[in-house]
């Protein structure tokens, strides 16, 4: 890990210093266990504050929507696919943006280890360390142990596309990829009758507090004003009601169909811990089997909802 | 929709042309009684 | 001030006894993860091991959507168009096992609701029913935990009506208030503990060695306040913000919030619900300004009013209770501590320089 830390570092300072960008974002040191802090650069002396390990699952694409300056962005392989996303999407000029890419060993998953803490230790996560490929956590007077395998981020497990899709600047070597998704979470749902799927998602955002960590994670979710706050008219009410909550949920899903890269952040800014990746990934499977179309892929592809094709596989649009 | 648990057939998608009046007419006698068979919507409805 | 001694195994029997004149609530686990604070149904009692609850009990006062008006626009109705007030429940409640930081937190709010000019009718009526029984933390919840330099503490007797210190084996109860008093006679707890005071005094010295974090507030009130608005590290407080609620609505202390009507059909609710100043809507004007129209000016506001403008108005200290939730759920780990102690130690002059 410090050896990307240093590469990092490294590349940063040098961009600043030549004057070919502005600023460069990448993450800090955060204050608590398995949390770094997305953060800005300007100046190449300050590139010592920048880090890289197993805790950076925030999706830095998001932080780069609408900037004018020329920036340089620290990207895995769904931020890279995210940043497709941006320039197809004219959220962000190719000429203005510098793709550090980091190839990626996939992110841990904090909520898992906490959990696990908590029923191993009853305690809170103090430390988590790794070494060949073994994760070591403190937590209280106990220290536990696992594989870094099994307690990576469900997202990152399925990953196909750990290494940058699109980089200026690479840090690390490329790592061999998963080439087949099973979609079993999203099978195992499908294979619900009408009453089942609608109670398992009752059950599952009876604890949504509607505070839009999930949208606003999302590098996808960029709109000036987003549906669910436009008053005029109002498409969804704004209390607690399951049915607004509900729809909220599904209509975000909607909206990141064909340009969701499954970079987990949603499922990871929820302050509920509500696995909200089930309606995105939903939509996944549907544009990978109709369209066998993966977002953020390639900047000269249209995405699957933005092309009309005579060999459309639904037959109501034919 | 169907997947988090609206019924099959509720939710129909067409794409008619505005010279086709005839495929209009078919296609909403189709969906009202695909409807009216499914009765009235009682899950993705608010309460109050 | 009076103690009680109540036994364990009398713990049940007694809130049995009190459930015919109170509504109980209290924290309840679902699943493995932190409780959440609900009503308990026949039957049910209150977990008292557990560190804190997820979200804060502010919601029993002050719920996160709560209908205030219902209306009706069919001119064949005699009400149409008139607002009726929406009955609530005023019936005596009381909620279990709160901790002292969230009980702390319900006097600050209420300087915001209960004034001697205004008095907010659904919040202060919901207040006025609650009896609160603390109980008093006898270790750090979590090392994010900074309560004794937010003016509250691990047993903090400020908010509650009856403090429960757990001895392992039974609870003593300081009786803090008359309300309080009634609560434990309903429950017909009236065994005085021996030595009640000294014990208490010895586990608080105990709990309050255990909070590891810490905040600095002495030079908040002497800063001035627009050198705070214009100082140069909001830019880099606010990058990683995404601009979600989860700060706001974990918080015990905040108390925004909106007003929206819904109409469906000719029935409508008048209702209010929380609000964010994290959010693009929060303070928009009608003509489509808003003050607050960056994420800059949204995460500033968040901070100048818990750590600024209230500390200038009350004159009582920071609008937080230390009780870390926001530093625990923040997805992007922006951390109220280091935010304030750079407020507290800022210098304009060293910064212009720097």
């Amino acid at each position: 890990m410090s050896a990307k830390i240093d590469a990092i570092r490294q590349i940063a300072r040098r961009l600043l210093a030549d004057g070919a960008v502005d600023m460069v974002i990448g993450f800090k040191r955060g204050t608590l266990p398995m949390m770094n802090e997305p953060c800005f650069i300007r100046k190449a002396e300050e590139a010592d504050r920048l880090v890289w390990d197993s805790h950076c699952g925030i999706n830095l694409a998001n932080y780069v929507t609408d900037r004018k300056e020329r920036v340089a962005v620290v990207a895995k392989g769904c931020d890279s696919r995210n940043l497709v996303n941006h320039i197809i999407e004219n959220k962000i000029k190719r000429e203005k943006l510098v793709v550090i890419g980091v190839c990626c060993d996939g992110m841990l998953d904090k909520r898992l280890i906490a959990e696990k803490s908590r029923e191993e230790a009853g305690a809170e996560v103090d430390a988590v360390e790794e070494a060949n490929g073994q994760i070591t956590v403190k937590a209280g007077a106990l220290i536990w142990q696992a594989p870094r395998e099994e307690l990576l981020q469900d997202n990152c497990k399925r990953c196909r596309h750990r290494n940058p899709v699109l980089y200026d600047e690479r840090v690390g070597e490329p790592v061999a990829e998963k080439t087949e998704d099973n979609y079993e979470d999203v099978k195992r749902i499908e294979a619900m009758s009408s009453d089942e799927k609608w109670a398992h998602f009752e059950n599952m955002l009876s604890s949504c507090i509607r505070c839009y960590a999930c949208r606003n994670a999302c590098p996808l979710c960029y709109c000036p004003t987003c549906f669910v706050d436009e008053s005029r008219p109002q498409w969804v009410g704004k209390s607690q009601d399951p049915i607004d909550i509900r729809t909220f949920h599904f209509l975000r899903a909607y909206h990141c169909a064909g340009r969701c890269t499954d970079c987990g952040s949603c499922e990871r800014a929820c302050p509920m811990g509500i696995p909200v990746r089930q309606f995105t990934r939903k939509l996944n499977k549907d544009c990978e089997e109709l369209y066998g179309w993966q977002a953020g892929l390639s900047i000269d592809q249209r995405p699957a909802l933005d092309t009309y094709s005579p060999n459309d596989p639904n037959d109501f649009i034919r | 929709m169907e997947h988090m648990g609206v019924e099959p057939g509720r939710l129909q998608f067409s794409w008619i042309s505005s010279a086709e009046s005839t495929k209009f007419v078919d296609v909403a006698k189709k969906v009202t009684e695909a409807v009216q068979a499914l009765g009235p919507n009682t899950k993705f409805k608010k309460s109050k | 001030m009076k103690v009680i001694h109540i036994s364990k195994t009398e713990w049940q029997d007694g809130l049995d006894k009190a459930r015919p004149s109170y509504g109980l609530y209290g924290p309840m686990r679902q699943g493995q993860d932190d409780p959440v604070f609900r009503r308990l149904g026949p039957g049910e009692f209150p977990e008292m091991s557990f560190k804190n609850t997820k979200m804060s009990p502010k919601e029993l006062v002050h719920p996160q959507s709560e209908p205030l008006f219902r209306y009706t626009l069919d001119p064949n109705d005699p009400d149409h168009d008139i607002l009726k007030e929406v009955p609530k429940d005023t019936s005596p409640k009381a909620i279990i096992a709160v901790r002292p930081c969230d009980a702390d937190a319900f006097l600050l709010v209420r300087r915001n609701f209960d004034t001697p000019v205004y008095k907010d009718p659904y919040w202060v009526n919901a207040y006025e029913s609650l009896t609160k029984i603390g109980l008093a933390c006898n270790r750090a919840c979590s090392s994010t935990a900074f309560c004794t330099t937010a003016g509250s503490g691990p047993f903090s007797d400020a908010g509650v009506d009856v403090l429960l210190v757990d001895t392992d084996d039974a609870y003593l109860a300081r009786v803090i208030t008359e309300k309080g008093g009634r609560f434990l006679d309903a429950c017909g707890f009236t065994t005085p503990a021996t030595d009640g005071e000294a014990r208490i005094a010895s586990l608080r010295e105990k709990a309050e060695a255990t909070i590891s974090s810490s905040v600095h507030t002495d030079k908040l009130r002497e800063q001035q306040t627009i050198d705070l608005y214009d100082a140069s590290f909001w830019e880099d407080v606010a990058f990683a913000c995404i601009n979600c609620g989860t700060c706001t609505y974990s918080c015990p202390t905040c108390w925004c919030f909106d007003i929206q009507d819904e109409t469906r059909g000719k029935q409508g609710v008048r209702m209010r619900n929380w609000d964010s100043c994290m959010y693009p809507l929060f303070t928009l004007h009608g003509s489509g300004h808003n003050p607050r129209g960056t994420k800059v000016h949204r995460v500033r506001q968040r901070f100048m009013h818990k750590l600024k403008y209230y500390v200038d108005k009350y004159q009582d200290g920071i609008q937080c209770v230390g009780c870390g939730r926001c530093i625990r759920l923040c997805p992007v780990n922006i951390d109220i501590r280091n935010v304030c102690n750079m407020m507290n130690g800022y210098t304009a002059c060293a910064c212009a320089a720097s």
